[in-house]
């Protein structure tokens, strides 16, 4: 059943022009620049400091690296991520 | 951002996690709903984050079971403010002193201006004022209200014809309007003096003029009694030679007085039970603050034993500068009254009616008129009343001018 839907999804994304990251539950990561990060959709954080963000997706990792970070938000599948940014880095499980 | 808009009023904390990877504290406290922001990572082991007033309960109980030490810093917000306001006595007497300082002076009447009148009549104002309790620095609550004062003003100064008394906030304003005597309406240029009213004549001044009628004589009214118009005899117009026989009179403004006889007729009736009511005197009173349509008693308490009592409530508003309070200050005087009930006999109804009918007479035609005499002409007791038909003569001036027509 889950495979069926996981097989769907990308189908329905590609012909219907559905937005994949509902179809898929994927990471949202909109970027303004070098300033802002966020992420929605993403489950769980697992490591933060000055320099460091790595959240964890349903498909592995989304690594983040620069300086300066600040957490302006944290809500329960958000995060708005205020510094400066280097790298934005997906690591697959 | 809309999340943690208006924390500034509810109030935040800053919270900070010791232990080890500090975040993950956070991130726990996300999965539990509870919105954190502005996360820094101060060290290694030390993570701050600021979290609502009202998440921090909850904060606590996450923090149960686990090896993380939280502090809390940073105290911000709006009932963080109070608590610290509320803390310094000082300033809070302060506060509440200068509030009552100002409610004090709001309800002081510090102006008292006369307009419209001359100056002499303005002292009289001002001195009658003083006596009814309204000068500078009294309280306004405890005065009458403006149209009481008004009406007393009327009454004491003879020489106001009219005043408007007004309070605007802490002072009164007075406008006031100067009788003019105004001369007698008299008729210019020749006139007669006839009669208003049918009588006999009892007596007669005339000082101008040709008498028409003589003392006892009946007259009608319109009848003249004085006339302006004087002939001359013969003999003086043979001494204005040349002059024709048709101006051989002079025309002249007659005056006089004459006093007649005249008759009423009137009607009353009595009755012969009457009830009343009379204070005797004992009051109490008693003050409350109204607010919102509720009493609160200030001062007297409990209810006199008094039998029968006659209230008399007056409020005040208090004002606070210009505005009104929706407070206002009650007073209320309670009076004992007892009822009396009387039973007269018909004579004492008679003779209370007749006096009863005296005295509208008198009013009617004023203080000059003078009664004579009363008969009843008629009398019958019906339903506990007693009617009365009397008759009454008075003797009063019946003067009216009129003036001449010259036919030119």
């Amino acid at each position: 059943m889950k495979k069926w839907q996981q097989r769907i999804g990308p189908w329905l994304s590609k012909y219907f022009s559905l937005p994949s990251d509902v179809m898929m539950e994927l990471p949202r990561v909109t970027m303004i620049g070098q300033l802002h990060v966020y992420i929605e959709n993403h489950q769980g954080l697992t490591v933060y400091s000055d320099t460091e963000l790595k959240l964890k997706s349903n498909k592995g990792y989304i690594q983040i690296s620069g300086s300066s970070f600040v957490l302006k938000m944290m809500l329960p599948e958000e995060i708005l991520l205020e510094g400066n940014i280097e790298e934005v880095k997906f690591i697959p499980e | 951002m809309k999340h943690i808009q208006g924390s500034s009023l509810t109030g935040y904390v800053t919270v900070f996690v010791k232990g080890i990877q500090p975040e993950l504290f956070f991130q726990r406290c996300s999965e539990q709903d509870i919105i954190v922001w502005n996360v820094e990572k101060k060290s290694e082991n030390v993570c701050s984050g600021n979290v609502k007033l009202q998440d921090i309960s909850r904060v606590k109980h996450i923090k149960r079971g686990t090896d993380y030490k939280l502090s809390f810093k940073n105290k911000r917000g709006f009932p963080f403010m109070m608590k610290k306001f509320t803390r310094k006595k000082e300033i809070l007497v302060g506060l509440l002193l200068s509030i009552l300082l100002i409610f004090f002076l709001s309800n002081i009447i510090w102006e008292i201006k006369i307009t419209g009148v001359p100056k002499d009549i303005e002292e009289k104002i001002s001195e009658q004022l003083t006596q009814y309790g309204v000068h500078q620095g009294t309280w306004s609550f405890t005065l009458d209200s403006p149209s009481e004062i008004q009406q007393n003003l009327i009454n004491d100064i003879p020489e106001l014809l009219w005043v408007g008394v007004q309070q605007k906030g802490t002072s009164f304003l007075l406008e006031g309007v100067e009788k003019t005597i105004v001369e007698e309406d008299e008729v210019e240029g020749p006139r007669n003096l006839v009669a208003t009213k049918k009588g006999v004549i009892e007596n007669m001044y005339v000082s101008k003029g040709l008498p028409q009628v003589q003392v006892n004589d009946y007259v009608e009214p319109g009848d003249v009694l004085v006339s302006g118009k004087i002939q001359f005899t013969n003999d003086e117009q043979t001494d204005d030679d040349g002059e024709e026989e048709d101006e051989a009179y002079e025309l002249i403004a007659a005056e006089g007085e004459v006093i007649a006889r005249t008759w009423y007729e009137t009607e009353v009736t009595v009755p012969l039970k009457t009830n009343y009511e009379q204070l005797t005197g004992d009051s109490e009173t008693k003050y409350h603050l109204k607010m919102l349509g509720a009493e609160f008693p200030v001062w007297g308490f409990g209810n006199p034993e008094y039998k029968d009592i006659h209230r008399e409530r007056h409020e005040k508003d208090l004002y606070f500068f210009k505005w009104k309070l929706p407070i206002t200050f009650m007073e209320t005087i309670l009076s004992e009254k007892t009822y009396h009930e009387a039973e007269r006999s018909k004579e004492e109804a008679i003779d209370v009616g007749i006096k009863q009918a005296k005295n509208e007479l008198q009013l009617r035609l004023g203080p000059e008129a003078e009664i004579i005499s009363e008969n009843i002409l008629q009398e019958t007791t019906e339903n506990g009343k007693v009617k009365l038909i009397l008759y009454m003569a008075v003797e009063e001036n019946i003067v009216k001018y009129e003036p001449i027509d010259q036919g030119d």
